[in-house]
């Protein structure tokens, strides 16, 4: 079977409109700066902080919060290592849980770096700042299902910020809560660390956007 | 000694509302006026751009690929149909051809990207070929892969930034855990190429197990016949022949009904707009009419009240023009983002593009058109019998 020669403008019909689908989809170009947010925010926040009835998706980044100097403090505390592509521009999602009309929480998802692609690491925060449940959306690799399991992510449920500063990230040496998490995958150290840094970065950009943006307010 | 523009603004701002209200409506015509050339050039310009970006202009795949592409996405590629790599020879061979390029697309499930899992897709490049067809393409960090079996990827720009990933790390394929180390990252193109992640040709066969390839990109020679290229390519059993100048002229001919619209909507908004500036400059004549009957027995020609008051109507004209054209260059992107919402299908890139040469023209537009408005007025005020208008006060 073959098919009709090409056709003039004249007589374009459904099929070079059906053939547009795809080349549209190939053509179209991808939007700029990588959020991380939860894929399926409803049932996700249901699961996460159990007992909420609500939230409120609150969206910032360095640009419209601080700009470089905030970014550069926020680096400082995360021990001075710069932030891949765009940092400034990258949105931070913020999920405000609510139950009824009292807000109880948040959770809030960031972007790491891990050993074969991106680790998208999400926390649930009480109105204190302490790890309520702790959620791997993204992880690439064969061990993958180790570490979004639950056994390894209850090992977080109660840490705090002044936990990491007993730990050392980057020697992984230290004491207290954090140097008691295991690592389920002896292998994918990078991947284990990359989890233990987003956690932290996650708490500091909490804390330097909420928390004690909340202790300064009169 | 006061000039000609002086007496023509004084006059205008005699009845400051009315003035105002004038302004206002040559100031949207040539607004939208503007904006719609605008569009009319950088639509047309920015899918050309697109297409190009595709680096071929033709693309010939097994008959049916398209849909299967379309929902590779959805089905991890379980339906490609492939082509057989002596397909390129064959093609190759014909005198309008310049240059071809094997392309694999594969598609792995990867179960731990999301909830319940998702797709990654690979784009499997002839090193030889794809480069060369792709000329514009630019490295942000690294290079091509070293040879044609290379463990090496190349990423797009947001597929590095979504995935985090720098030069020397190593990405993963699902399915197959098979490592790949990133050789390059290519500069943002703001085509489909920032989301891709390219792989060798041979490398991709061996990951996926085949030796088969799913498209052909053909670049044609310089002023070759396409159709003639396009009907020998039809001729190929079971293939299907994608020519990027059908799909271009298929959407142009989607948006030509609108352009067609917002054209006629443009043209009677400058009609409306110069039926204004005709009723405001005549009413303004009929209630001088006794100044103009004192300027005439002053000796006042009939041709120096006409270019009196034809003055008024290029002040009119010009001063609306130019706020007309910058307000559309002020929300230029504001235009971008709503044509963008309404159209079937958006190229990356400025679809309204307004430089200083259309913004020129507008305004020359602009004037001749209210100036031939603004004729008739002028006309009649130069015909003020002096005695009569004089009289006409008493």
């Amino acid at each position: 079977m073959r098919n009709a020669a090409p056709r003039g403008l004249d007589s374009l019909g459904l099929k070079p409109l059906h053939m547009l689908l795809p080349l549209c989809a190939l053509m179209a170009p991808l939007s700029a700066a990588v959020s991380c947010e939860l894929n399926y925010p409803t049932a996700d926040v249901a699961r996460l902080f159990p007992g909420s009835t609500g939230f409120k998706t609150i969206y910032f980044s360095f640009a419209n919060r601080g700009g470089a100097p905030a970014l550069r403090k926020v680096e400082a505390r995360l021990g001075g290592f710069p932030a891949l592509y765009a940092p400034l521009d990258v949105p931070y999602v913020v999920y405000e849980i609510y139950k009824g009309n009292e807000k109880i929480g948040y959770i809030h998802g960031v972007n790491q770096k891990g050993q074969f692609g991106v680790l998208e690491v999400f926390v649930s925060l009480d109105l204190e700042g302490r790890v309520k449940a702790f959620y791997l959306q993204r992880v690439a690799g064969q061990w993958a299902n180790k570490f979004t399991a639950r056994k390894f992510g209850t090992q977080f449920v109660g840490l705090t910020l002044k936990d990491f500063a007993q730990y050392n990230l980057l020697t992984a040496k230290g004491s207290g809560k954090v140097a008691a998490i295991a690592n389920p995958v002896p292998e994918a150290v990078t991947d284990f660390l990359g989890i233990l840094r987003a956690i932290e970065k996650n708490l500091i950009l909490m804390d330097e956007f909420f928390y004690s943006a909340a202790k300064t307010k009169p | 000694m006061i000039s000609k523009f002086q007496i023509a603004t004084k006059n205008l701002l005699r009845k400051k509302s009315r003035t105002l209200l004038t302004l206002v409506g040559i100031v949207l015509s040539s607004w939208v006026l503007v904006s719609l050339l605008g569009f009319n050039r950088g639509y047309e310009k920015a899918l050309n751009r697109d297409i190009d970006n595709m680096g071929y202009q033709i693309m010939v795949m097994a008959k049916g690929c398209p849909y299967e592409a379309a929902t590779m996405m959805l089905q991890g590629g379980a339906g490609l149909r492939y082509i057989e790599e002596n397909v390129v020879k064959s093609i190759e061979t014909k005198p309008e051809v310049d240059k071809v390029t094997p392309i694999l697309m594969q598609a792995f499930f990867d179960p731990n990207k999301g909830d319940g899992g998702g797709i990654a897709g690979y784009f499997g490049i002839d090193i030889a070929t794809f480069p060369e067809m792709k000329p514009f393409l630019r490295f942000h960090k690294g290079s091509w892969f070293r040879d044609e079996a290379a463990a090496e990827a190349v990423m797009g720009y947001e597929a590095a930034e979504l995935e985090q990933r720098e030069v020397g790390d190593m990405i993963l394929v699902p399915e197959k855990n098979v490592q790949l180390r990133v050789v390059g990252i290519l500069e943002r193109t703001g085509t489909q190429d920032d989301g891709t992640i390219f792989v060798p040709l041979r490398t991709l066969q061996r990951i996926a197990g085949l030796d088969k390839i799913t498209t052909i990109g053909i670049k044609v020679k310089k002023d070759a016949d396409i159709t003639k290229l396009e009907t020998a390519l039809y001729q190929l059993p079971d293939m299907q022949v994608v020519s990027f100048s059908q799909v271009k002229m298929t959407i142009m001919k989607l948006i030509a009904t609108a352009r067609v619209m917002v054209l006629s909507i443009a043209v009677i908004a400058l009609l409306i707009a110069m039926v204004g500036v005709v009723n405001t400059v005549l009413m303004s004549v009929m209630e001088r009419k006794h100044e103009i009957g004192i300027l005439k027995t002053m000796g006042a020609m009939p041709g120096d009240i006409f270019r009196l008051v034809w003055t008024e109507t290029l002040i009119l004209c010009a001063t609306g023009g130019i706020a007309g054209i910058g307000l559309a260059l002020v929300f230029a992107r504001l235009s971008d983002l709503l044509v963008r919402r309404v159209l079937p299908y958006a190229p990356g890139g400025e679809l309204v593009a307004i430089d200083g040469r259309l913004s020129l023209l507008t305004l020359l537009i602009i004037v001749i058109v209210g100036l031939l408005s603004g004729m008739y007025p002028a006309w009649k005020a130069g015909r003020v019998r002096p005695l009569d208008s004089i009289r006409g006060e008493r």
